[in-house]
């Protein structure tokens, strides 16, 4: 692996094997279960080769179950390739997704120390930076409230300013803004992104929202249906992306 | 607490901070097991008491005239029996409940199983500390070789982290297996030499007491706590055989199969 490149996907598939249930009686069920029928195979992702430096802005693109969320889950190494496919990773990192990520019993401040501590920081370094992220995310007056109380912005919020100061080598965001952060807020984490080359933080961001895209990212991927359609600068893929949402639909209605 | 002060001198070390979070992830869980109740901690406590009570009021009938000091009999056997309940019970689900944090963050993910069985030893502490007051209050102090309970605490441990990481790993593919522990854990309480004479049964059927991982550790921790006798080495080096050979093929197959966990969930 050369030295600044942070992530490395190498022929990799990934394929779910699926047990169906199977309709009627106890005979029939069991007897699909021994022989296998009930079993479908899912190919979510298929023959992927990529390199990723480090301080380079990638984002993600492909309609629903295209298999950007398995990718992410590839890249950091929760998932495992299927055989004949290589992964690795290099650095901390944190993937960032809506609802995911924190206790809901545990306060902001709680889960601040405990997910800043997995990453790596001490209850000192944490002390130190307590503010910081808290200024961050704009959550002063909730610091001791339960996070099954927060909106789904202010969790967002709290994630990314956690990220951040913890100093993650690589933030992975999965659909992570959807909808939420105000315009401070972005304006905010638009600072991050362009810092982030400077830094050497590596950002890969899967999203349908083209605004951060376009501004940001360095290369995009298109996904469709688990493959790599095309790599290439922002402005031609997320052309190339509403084109093929255009050509789904037609060829939709002719069906 | 000693452990968090451990921990803070282990930061001084340079880079790893990996028995703060270790000790982070298992304070914070204990708070939050019992954030919910009106009691809050002290469930930690009297949860335990009730049980132990209960227990003596129905069996010290039958054994209270063969066995010196019933009471504490119950008592300190509990204790390590409840440790083991709760940390493979809780060792079982850990992986589910830890998912927020494995799937978004990378660190070592033995980490969880780690802070699992310190959560439950947080509780033993507790019970301990009681215990070990009212022994004093009654006036039967234990003796110097109190110094020999931590080895049986330590030998609990590294059972129970084997059997939550072999529980945990059946759990990917069966998720039956926490019914199925709960019986195990049934049958396992009434085999053990929790609230009856060791004697009684192990004279007759010595495999119980020889090829049981738990017993020794119950008998051995209950003869230096109140009895202030000598432990009986030979089953003490049979219970760390047990629980070494149990660890070792519970790191294995968690190794084997732990990204099939994380995908199943």
């Amino acid at each position: 692996m050369g030295d600044d490149v942070v992530i490395k996907l190498e022929n990799v598939s990934k394929t779910f094997k699926i047990r169906d249930k199977v309709p009627g009686n106890l005979l029939q069920r069991s007897w699909s279960f021994l022989n296998g029928s009930d079993i479908r195979r899912i190919e979510a992702v298929k023959n992927i080769n990529l390199e990723i430096k480090r301080g380079e802005f990638v984002g993600i693109v492909g309609a629903n179950g295209s298999g950007k969320s398995t990718l992410i889950h590839l890249m950091t190494g929760v998932y495992k390739p299927d055989v004949g496919g290589m992964a690795s990773i290099k650095g901390n990192y944190i993937r960032l997704s809506l609802g995911l990520g924190f206790n809901g019993q545990l306060t902001a401040r709680e889960n601040i120390y405990l997910n800043g501590s997995i990453m790596g920081l001490t209850i000192s370094d944490l002390n130190d930076n307590f503010r910081k992220i808290i200024e961050f995310a704009e959550l002063q007056k909730f610091v001791n409230t339960k996070l099954k109380y927060f909106s789904r912005g202010m969790r967002a919020r709290l994630a990314f300013a956690v990220a951040v100061h913890a100093e993650a080598d690589i933030i992975l965001m999965d659909e992570f803004f959807g909808g939420v952060g105000d315009e401070r807020f972005k304006a905010r984490s638009d600072e991050i992104f362009q810092e982030a080359f400077v830094k050497g933080r590596t950002i890969v961001h899967v999203s349908h929202n083209m605004r951060t895209i376009k501004q940001y990212a360095n290369r995009v991927i298109l996904l469709h249906e688990g493959e790599c359609r095309s790599i290439g600068s922002p402005d031609e893929i997320l052309d190339l992306y509403r084109r093929t949402i255009r050509v789904d639909k037609l060829s939709m209605r002719e069906e | 607490m000693a452990l968090g002060l451990a921990a803070r001198i282990y930061t001084i070390l340079p880079e790893s901070n990996r028995i703060e979070r270790i000790w982070l992830l298992a304070k914070t869980d204990f708070k939050v097991r019992y954030s919910a109740s009106a009691l809050g901690t002290i469930w930690a406590f009297v949860y335990p008491l009730i049980r132990i009570l209960i227990y003596y009021i129905v069996f010290s009938y039958v054994f209270a005239k063969e066995i010196p000091n019933y009471g504490f009999y119950i008592f300190s056997g509990i204790i390590i029996w409840m440790y083991f309940m709760e940390a493979t019970k809780n060792g079982l689900k850990v992986i589910k409940a830890k998912q927020y944090l494995l799937e978004n963050i990378r660190f070592n993910k033995l980490d969880v199983f780690y802070s699992s069985i310190l959560t439950s030893l947080i509780g033993f502490i507790v019970n301990i500390s009681v215990l070990i007051c009212l022994l004093i209050i009654m006036g039967l102090p234990p003796t110097w070789r109190l110094i020999y309970y931590p080895l049986f605490i330590l030998n609990l441990m590294i059972l129970s982290l084997g059997v939550s990481l072999i529980l945990s790993t059946i759990h990917v593919y069966l998720k039956d297996i926490s019914q199925l522990w709960e019986l195990v854990l049934l049958l396992m309480f009434w085999i053990n030499p929790i609230f009856f004479a060791k004697q009684k049964i192990f004279n007759m059927f010595p495999a119980l007491l020889y090829a049981n991982p738990l017993a020794g550790i119950i008998i051995n921790s209950r003869d230096v706590l109140i009895y202030g006798k000598e432990p009986d080495w030979l089953l003490v080096g049979y219970n760390f055989f047990y629980a070494s050979i149990i660890l070792a093929v519970g790191l294995w197959s968690f190794n084997k199969f732990f990204h099939k966990a994380i995908e199943k969930l």
